[in-house]
């Protein structure tokens, strides 16, 4: 072979191979991208770090300061301008809306937290009234039966199994069994139950609940240990039920209060059997409510002179968190820090009241002098991590047979907690060509602090390879080729977990007890996340303000 | 001398015969995608099955003894030609007899034709060994032409032959590329085949007819396929992002098939879209404004125009190929008056729903012709909310009409939806009709007041209705009689039980 033949066919070869790889990158699809959100990560490790803040470029002066702004936050918010007290300002926090938080997603938007709210049965009447004021609950704020705006209530079909390669309806694998029928019996009289002192055994808010020996006995052990002892044995009601606990505490059922575990059941009792969601999750109930009370949003404080007042008319918010809380005899001075987890500039702000609505271990470090709020040896409950994974999705996966998509998705037999269709509340004739399923999953496999330290440290390829675990099972590996982003939101300090004793915590009780200049309004007030606690402890806290 | 024309007469083959052998693979794989739909599966699946056949073939080549290579070389180039240049062909016939198992025959079919097109390689370059000893030149030569060819191939497949002969034609033409190569290699090699030259030339002869009268008739019976699957000649099919649109033309009857379900038979349309259209113009006096939601194929849009009053209709339909096909094809546009190019009428190209929901505009008639509620996706366009959005969106007197199924064979889903329009706050005046190609077919007239007369005559021209059937639709004898049933909330979805119940038990 002489060059010029040589050089002729090394042409033709890289043309061939040329084509065939651009065809096979053509066909390929191309690996979605990756981000891994922690929110309020930077904020608490500076809150960790930093042992003195730099001197506040100013001081201002305001009447009333709300600092956080998740559910528990902007309920107390709501609350004081509900009863014409509009003269208040609220530091946001590291993250905008908490645990209600949302993000958007091309046309859609989709939660990093909460996805919804279970339908407020009548002892919660704040939440009820607060639905109201938002014009979810239409009417019958009172009664068993309240109308809800029908396109806030979860869209048939609401749940669906991944049993056997197929899906079905509902949650509970095949026909109900003979445990199983035994414990929605026991259910349903437990639901009427009232304690000693004529209170119902199981309320929302737990505060209404009935406290007595019973209540106690249950406190003081496991929901395994529970069941165990009413010969509840059924593999699908066990496995049932252990996801509920996985799904509203963090823990699986031999990690939580039998009580907590009944509570989730017993505790509502509405006719209507649904939740309340949205697309974006309870990031809609969050705007809504700043849209009624006609939160301004501000990018920073006011300039001014020194020692100025803040006098609003209409509420105000900066996004600004609290890095030292001190009250003193006449105010609460609060010194304020960008959100961003920058150390400069901050701000000191005498306020005359103050809501502490930031979760409690977050609380225990900046207010000084904790332990005269809280009481001496810190009792925090253990707070357990989540992994929330948005998957953008630029076209819908192929189905197993069987029952079609629902709003949340789960399969049998998964230690994690199945997926939400953002787009499943739409109207749309047809289907939308892009949507979000949102993933769940907890660590119950490891305990909290471990569990914590492996969603910091664990790589983005872990944590995307744990996150999808569910959707891969469902979709096989054809899922990736219509992934074409993931966020990973990991947050480490998710919500308390209830276990066994929970309900006794003296630390808990002296906090809800309290009231002062500063008070404390946050679901882990109750020893565990739920709206309508959060909402409990938002409202009453403004109360005990306006009070004063 | 000879030694060399011989040889170029090969290579040359080898670059024809290595075009046909990717062709075919090409056509296989993507005919099974564009019926089957599917398409990496069964794309990848294809492919891979024809390079093992390769293999094989290649294997099986030792078998043929040295003295046969050049004899059976052009047998075997005879038989790609025949299997080769009819597989598209059969392939969609397969496809039109619902009864054939058509991915256990497609499979076959790329295994046996990949077995025979890997002999050929093999058998030239024995050939081509037998007539010159210098093998790397040989080598080097073959596999150059061969890979060649398949590029050539690979772009002209997609990008000319797919597009204009189409699937069937582009595998018979390969397939008469091949056996044009066994007639040529027949002829340089005439001395050496000796008495079997002229029994080889004659076989291929026959072959070649069968595939020039295959590839003349290719088109005819590809829509005779087609036909068979939907009843009547094809004479447009598309697969849209949302769906698959199949018009069929059998005499003076055209119909469309969307995803294979009739959506109008031109014999009968009349029927339906009077009876949706002029119940809910006649109650308005005067309607301007009218907006429809679905309706691409503009044959209500149609109706709305007869109407000298009406000044503006908004048609909302997702589909842009739909409504694209209904306003320029002629013998669409012949059925639909034209109606969607009219002066009148504006073509929104949006989900209506999504639409509904950030449109500011009032009209004065409503109407709604959505897909029937066979999936809880679509039974939220049945749903109270759905309602109030539309109701929103009428003006003050204004009315709607909704198709809403079969009050016979679906009473229960026809009811719900009646009931459903009344939960929403609205009056409603159900209706229904007989269309032969649907069966008795119900819409449901409704609106913010109750003011309600029958027309004594009728502003326009009709095919079908009078005032007296206009008056007679309004009337439900006993077998269709109002049912107590609930409405259609959002949160339960009755709708799509009742309507997969009532036709489970028409379609036992």
């Amino acid at each position: 072979m002489n060059r010029r033949e040589f050089l002729r066919h090394a042409a033709w070869g890289s043309l061939c191979a040329g084509t065939a790889a651009g065809g096979y990158a053509w066909l390929r699809p191309t690996p979605p991208t990756v981000s891994v959100i922690r929110p309020g990560l930077p904020a608490g490790h500076l809150l960790r770090d930093a042992a003195d803040w730099p001197q506040p470029a100013r001081t201002l002066h305001c009447e009333t300061l709300i600092l956080g702004s998740g559910a528990a936050a902007l309920c107390a918010a709501w609350h004081l301008v509900r009863n014409g007290q509009s003269n208040f300002l609220l530091a946001e926090g590291p993250e905008r809306n908490g645990n209600n938080a949302a993000r958007p997603y091309g046309e859609i938007a989709a939660p990093t937290g909460a996805h919804y709210l279970a339908l407020p049965s009548r002892e919660s009447t704040q939440v009820r009234q607060l639905l109201h004021a938002l014009g979810i609950l239409q009417d019958g704020v009172e009664s068993d039966a309240p109308a809800y705006r029908e396109t806030d209530l979860v869209f048939a079909p609401e749940s669906r199994l991944y049993y056997q390669n197929r899906w079905q309806d509902g949650l509970l694998p095949e026909a109900p069994d003979a445990d199983t029928r035994r414990f929605f019996a026991l259910v349903a009289r437990l639901k009427r139950a009232r304690g000693r002192d004529g209170r119902k055994r199981f309320a929302i808010p737990l505060a209404l609940s009935s406290s007595d020996a019973a209540r106690e006995a249950l406190d003081a052990q496991t929901f395994a240990r529970w069941l165990d002892a009413q010969g509840l044995h059924s593999p699908a009601l066990r496995w049932y039920l252990d996801y509920c606990c996985r799904d509203d505490y963090g823990q699986g059922a031999d990690k939580i209060s039998a009580f907590a575990g009944l509570h989730y059941f017993c505790a509502r009792n509405n006719a209507q059997d649904a939740v309340l969601t949205w697309p974006e999750g309870l990031g809609h109930i969050s705007e809504a409510i700043r849209r009624q009370i006609r939160l301004q949003e501000w990018r920073a404080l006011p300039d001014g002179e020194d020692h100025a007042t803040l006098r609003l008319s209409t509420p105000a918010s900066v996004p600004m968190m609290a890095v030292a809380v001190e009250e003193n005899a006449d105010d609460v001075a609060v010194l304020l820090a960008p959100a961003d987890g920058r150390r400069a500039p901050t701000v000191r702000l005498l306020a005359r009241r103050v809501i502490c609505a930031m979760p409690l271990q977050v609380a225990a470090r900046i207010v000084r002098g904790f332990a005269r709020y809280a009481g001496e040896g810190l009792q925090l409950p253990p707070v357990v991590p989540w992994l929330v994974a948005n998957f953008h999705l630029c076209r819908f996966p192929a189905e197993a047979p069987g029952m079609e998509r629902a709003w949340d998705n789960v399969v049998y037999g998964s230690p994690h907690l199945g997926y939400v269709i953002a787009t499943h509340q739409l109207l749309r004739v047809a289907r939308p060509r892009e949507t979000v399923f949102t993933a769940y999953t907890t660590v119950p496999d490891l305990p909290p602090a471990q569990a914590r330290r492996w969603l910091l440290e664990a790589g983005d390829d872990a944590l995307l390879e744990y996150a999808a675990r569910d959707l891969l099972a469902v979709y096989g590996k054809r899922f990736w080729w219509s992934v074409q982003h993931v966020d990973l939101i990991a947050r480490a300090h998710a919500m308390p977990s209830p276990e066994p004793g929970y309900l006794n915590n003296a630390m808990l009780a002296r906090l809800r007890a309290h009231a002062s200049r500063l008070v404390f309004a946050h679901s882990d007030l109750s020893g565990y996340s739920v709206f309508e606690e959060a909402c409990h402890h938002g409202v009453r806290a403004a109360q005990r303000l306006l009070a004063m | 001398m000879t030694s060399i024309r011989l040889n170029r007469t090969l290579v040359i083959s080898v670059f024809v015969v290595a075009s046909c052998g990717l062709a075919y693979e090409l056509i296989m794989a993507a005919l099974a995608s564009y019926l089957l739909g599917d398409s990496i599966l069964l794309f990848s699946s294809v492919i891979g099955l024809y390079l093992f056949a390769m293999g094989v073939g290649a294997h099986v080549s030792k078998y043929i003894a040295d003295q046969d290579a050049l004899a059976r070389f052009i047998e075997i180039e005879l038989l790609v030609g025949v299997m080769g240049g009819l597989s598209a062909l059969g392939l969609f016939v397969a496809f039109g007899l619902a009864a054939a198992p058509f991915r256990t025959l497609l499979y076959a079919m790329v295994l046996l034709t990949g077995t025979v097109v890997g002999m050929e390689i093999p058998l030239v370059m024995r050939i081509l060994n037998q007539q010159q000893a210098d093998f790397r030149e040989l080598v080097s030569r073959v596999l150059t032409f061969d890979y060649m060819g398949a590029l050539a191939v690979s772009l002209l497949f997609p990008l000319v032959l797919a597009p204009h002969l189409g699937m069937a034609r582009s595998a018979l033409l390969f397939g008469i590329l091949n056996v044009l190569v066994a007639m040529v290699t027949a002829r340089a090699f005439r001395a050496q085949l000796g008495k079997r030259y002229a029994a080889l030339q004659g076989r291929a002869g026959t072959v070649l007819l069968i595939l020039a009268g295959a590839f003349v008739l290719a088109n005819r019976i590809v829509a005779a396929a087609e036909e068979h699957y939907f009843g009547d000649p094809v004479v447009y099919s598309r697969s849209t992002p949302y769906q698959r649109l199949v018009v069929t033309r059998w005499k003076d009857d055209t119909r469309l098939f969307l995803n294979g379900n009739l959506q109008f038979s031109s014999r009968d349309e009349a029927r339906y879209h009077e009876a949706l259209v002029l119940p809910a113009m006649e109650q308005v006096k005067d309607a301007r404004t009218v907006l429809i939601l679905g309706g691409g194929d503009g044959l209500a849009a149609r109706e709305v125009l007869k109407y000298p009053s009406v000044q503006a209709v908004t048609l909302v339909d997702l589909d842009a190929q739909m409504t694209q096909l209904f306003s320029q094809s002629r013998t669409l546009t012949a059925l639909n008056h034209g109606s969607l190019a009219d002066a009148r009428l504006r073509v929104v190209n949006e989900d209506a729903a999504k639409w509904l929901e950030t449109a500011p505009e009032q009209y004065d008639v409503i109407l709604i012709d959505f897909p029937d509620p066979s999936s809880f996706a679509l039974g939220k366009l049945y749903s109270v909310p759905m309602y109030r959005l539309a109701a929103r969106h009428l003006a003050p007197g204004g009315r709607m009409a909704v198709q809403s199924t079969s009050p016979y064979f679906a009473p229960n889903a026809f009811w719900c939806i009646e009931a459903t329009l009344r939960a929403a706050g609205l009056h409603t005046w159900p209706y229904h009709i007989y269309v032969p190609s649907f069966g008795e077919w119900g819409f449901i007239l409704a609106g913010a007041d109750d003011a309600f007369a029958l027309p004594a005559t009728l502003r326009v021209n009709t095919r079908f209705l009078s005032p007296e059937e206009l008056a007679a639709m309004f009337r439900f004898p006993a077998d269709m009689a109002r049912r107590e049933v609930e409405p259609n909330f959002l949160n339960t979805q009755k709708l799509v039980q009742y309507f997969e119940q009532d036709w489970g038990e028409v379609m036992r």
